[in-house]
């Protein structure tokens, strides 16, 4: 028989044998990002922080975001403030998409000195942020948190690269109005985006005088029987999900599976090749319609360079929203440059009135800080796509 | 065993308890001016009034997991119904903005109105069932806030909460929520203690122990349990009042089950039954993680500078996140194994925990000889 003791002593060694392991294969991943200085000549640098989330379920939203600002860290470097040349330094941070986290990161790019901020990836780390920088009077600009309540609820300080829910929302309805259907299901996942977008589109349906059924799934489920059941009594012209891929994909099989013969629609969650496969099979989900947040990639000025740059930088395609953080970075430089300042104060003065030729397109910011394109546009700058052979193809 | 751990905490014991509790008095009245002297950052301050919220969140629990023994596993949706009475009271989603100590009277009522609510069924349940239905209690909870979209906003949350204002105060700085907190801990610390030795006090104890025993010298019970349930209820609720105040947002992403969770956690880890050993879990277990955190992404690259082993840095930096819970469970494993009795228990717990008195051994070995020899255990 062991003693008590040499249990215990195995017990210790094993958990470090297991911390130590882990913490191996940790440090096997390691990346350099050096950024190089170009020759020019640096008397200066100014830190930006970068509020986004890389871990967590929408970690490679955060991905996108942290890699595209590096791109254009390097790209903007050596701009000239008030007789001073400034590089960049990025101050990346991590709130894993949750709002509990988001103060405490907040707090920690404030300490750090940040002059502006760059996200967060999320509405509802947005919301908890805000007030922080807010505060501080540290300018922010997120280029992928969409809920409409962020601008309206009068922060100065708030600006966003991105397209609002309502927007998106009503762009998706008007596409299923447009393809005639009457009867449509409007389904979220009850999380806050799927939430508000599905508001949005309901509104939009039954603004064009259609019917709408409201229904709901939860991130994680499987199985959707219940919802099936509703839908195909209900006989939709048109099933439209806002939800995340994976929950699509099944709850999508799970309607062919029950015979009910559907146009099947969703928002920017769903965009993901993936859906195919969750769905048993690409077969089962041709033909699905979506609506992307952001702007169409294929009518951007710059999209081609800057998709390179990052396949160059990363190995990867450019993930969704990477373009809007790069303009997002873009236009805090611009606005330094227009007011030959790099006080938070003047940021924010300079971001109201700044017009940046970005990857985007030509930019700027109504008064309550939503991104505008010259010339005005709603719904109809939605991009749309269909899944056909296994991949999403853009339509217009 | 005594292990160096216990040898030095007995050491410590020695000293009169006065002295410590002003020690910790005036540690966290203090605390704030290190940040306003410049000599800490103020992420510190932030997190430091976190850690508060947490300790109360603690003191609370204590009076029903670790002085009556009631395994509760649905804290939080007794925090979500004062943080969430503040957001609806205070906020432009009704365009409220409710005096602060109506809110305060409201959001712990509330709290104790529900916790009354689900003590009534629940109560006559013991031990795991209890667990089962607390922790429904909390998932319901959490799932009403997600889908009462009229009141709640459901996931969207409610944003923009106005700043209490007491008496022409208006409590809008870290430092000013750290105070407003301490004070209200402070009240309930003392409130707690005098409790904990007062009848009612020594009747819970008496029903952790042993039921029946309890019930036949004169406790009730339900009424002692129900009792307990609302104060700590009330509690939470006081602590979800101003911890909405302090973040001006709230959404039910803030109450999932792993919180509560986390302050059972507390209270185990400080040792059930005991206030300074709540309020030691709550502190340890909230700023341990960020102690790491900051040692690793912070201090460490700070200290070495950033020519040394740059890669191995940047590999902590970034992957650093997706291990800290490891460390930290890590932790509490090493706890269990070396004190179980938590880092500040009380007395009667610890001696249940470990049998380390000789007499008991020798009670416990008399008690197996006597057996089998057959004859009656008469020995004390």
């Amino acid at each position: 028989m062991w003693s008590k003791r040499t249990h215990k002593l195995l017990a210790l060694g094993l958990a470090v044998a297991l911390v130590a392991s882990l913490g191996l294969t940790g440090c096997g991943s390691d990346e350099t990002e050096e950024p190089d200085d170009g020759g020019a000549i640096v008397t200066d640098t100014v830190k930006i922080g970068v509020h986004t989330s890389l871990t967590g379920g929408l970690a490679d939203y955060g991905f996108a975001a942290a890699e595209a600002l590096k791109i254009a860290a390097e790209d903007f470097s050596g701009f000239e403030v008030d007789g001073v040349v400034y590089d960049i330094e990025l101050v990346i941070k991590d709130d894993k998409g949750e709002p509990a986290e988001a103060p405490v990161v907040a707090q920690q790019l404030i300490d750090e000195g940040v002059v502006a901020v760059i996200g967060t990836l999320t509405s509802g780390a947005a919301n908890a942020a805000l007030p922080i920088y807010q505060a501080a009077g540290i300018p922010m600009i997120s280029g992928s948190a969409t809920a409409p309540d962020l601008t309206e609820q009068g922060f100065e300080n708030f600006f966003r690269t991105c397209l609002r829910d309502d927007v998106q929302g009503a762009a998706l309805g008007e596409w299923a109005l447009e393809l005639g259907a009457e009867k449509v299901v409007v389904m979220d996942a009850r999380d806050d985006y799927s939430v508000a977008l599905a508001n949005e589109v309901a509104a939009a349906v039954e603004a064009g005088n259609g019917e709408v059924l409201r229904q709901e799934g939860q991130e994680g489920d499987v199985d959707f029987s219940a919802q099936v059941n509703n839908i195909s009594a209900f006989g939709p012209d048109a099933v439209i999900f806002t939800g995340y891929h994976r929950e699509a994909g099944l709850l999508f099989k799970q309607l062919v599976e029950a015979g009910v013969e559907t146009q099947f629609m969703g928002g920017d969650g769903i965009k993901s090749d993936l859906i195919g496969e969750g769905a048993g099979g690409a077969e089962n989900v041709e033909g699905t319609l979506c609506t992307f947040g952001g702007f169409a990639q294929e009518g951007m000025p710059g999209y081609e360079a800057f998709a390179a740059a990052f396949r160059d930088a990363t190995g990867e395609d450019a993930g969704p929203y990477a373009e809007n953080n790069y303009d997002a970075l873009g236009v805090v430089v611009t606005a330094m440059e227009l007011q030959d300042s790099t006080a938070p104060a003047d940021i924010i003065a300079g971001l109201g009135e700044v017009e940046f030729q970005g990857v985007m397109g030509t930019l700027a910011f109504d008064e309550i800080g939503d991104v505008s394109v010259p010339g005005g546009g709603g719904s109809e700058l939605i991009p749309r796509f269909e899944y056909t052979g296994g991949t999403w193809v853009f339509i217009q | 065993m005594a292990n160096p751990f216990s040898r030095i905490s007995n050491a410590l014991g020695t000293l009169p308890r006065w002295v410590y509790v002003g020690l910790a008095l005036a540690f966290a009245i203090v605390f704030p001016m290190l940040e306003y002297f410049g000599l800490m950052e103020t992420l510190w301050l932030r997190l430091g009034t976190r850690t508060l919220v947490y300790v109360l969140l603690a003191v609370g629990l204590n009076l029903v997991l670790g002085e009556t023994g009631l395994l509760h596993l649905g804290y939080v949706a007794f925090f979500a119904v004062g943080a969430y009475s503040t957001a609806i009271l205070s906020s432009p989603r009704f365009d409220l903005q409710w005096n602060f100590w109506a809110i305060l009277l409201v959001a712990t009522g509330m709290a104790m109105l529900f916790g009354f609510v689900v003590g009534v069924p629940s109560l006559r349940l013991r031990g795991d069932y209890l667990a089962i239905v607390t922790l429904a209690f909390g998932e319901i909870m959490r799932m009403t806030l997600n889908n009462w979209e009229t009141l709640t906003n459901g996931p969207g949350g409610i944003p923009g909460i106005y700043p209490p204002n007491i008496f022409g105060w208006v409590v809008d700085q870290p430092a000013e929520f750290y105070y407003l907190l301490l004070v209200f801990v402070v009240i309930i610390v003392a409130l707690v203690s005098n409790l904990k030795n007062s009848r009612i006090g020594r009747a819970w104890n008496a029903l952790r122990e042993d039921e029946i025993a309890a019930h036949h010298s004169g406790v009730r019970p339900t009424q002692a349990k129900m009792l307990a349930v609302i104060m700590s209820s009330g509690i939470a609720g006081l602590a979800g009042a101003i911890f909405a105040y302090y973040q001006q947002f709230i959404n039910p992403t803030y109450f999932l089950f792993m919180q509560s969770v986390i302050v059972v956690c507390m209270v185990v880890l400080g040792g059930m039954g005991s206030i300074p050993g709540a309020i030691l879990g709550a502190v340890a277990l909230d700023a341990t993680p960020e102690i790491i955190r900051q040692t690793f992404t912070a201090w460490l690259p700070r200290a070495v500078g950033s020519d040394f082993l740059p890669g191995v840095q940047a590999a902590l930096q970034t992957e650093f996140d997706r291990y800290r819970m490891l460390i930290f469970g890590l932790v509490i494993v090493l706890m269990v194994i070396f004190r179980p009795e938590g880092l500040l228990p009380n007395k009667l717990w610890r001696r249940e925990v470990r049998e380390e008195d000789p007499r008991e051994l020798e009670h416990t070995r008399q008690h197996l000889f006597d057996f089998e020899e057959g004859k009656q255990d008469l020995e004390v």
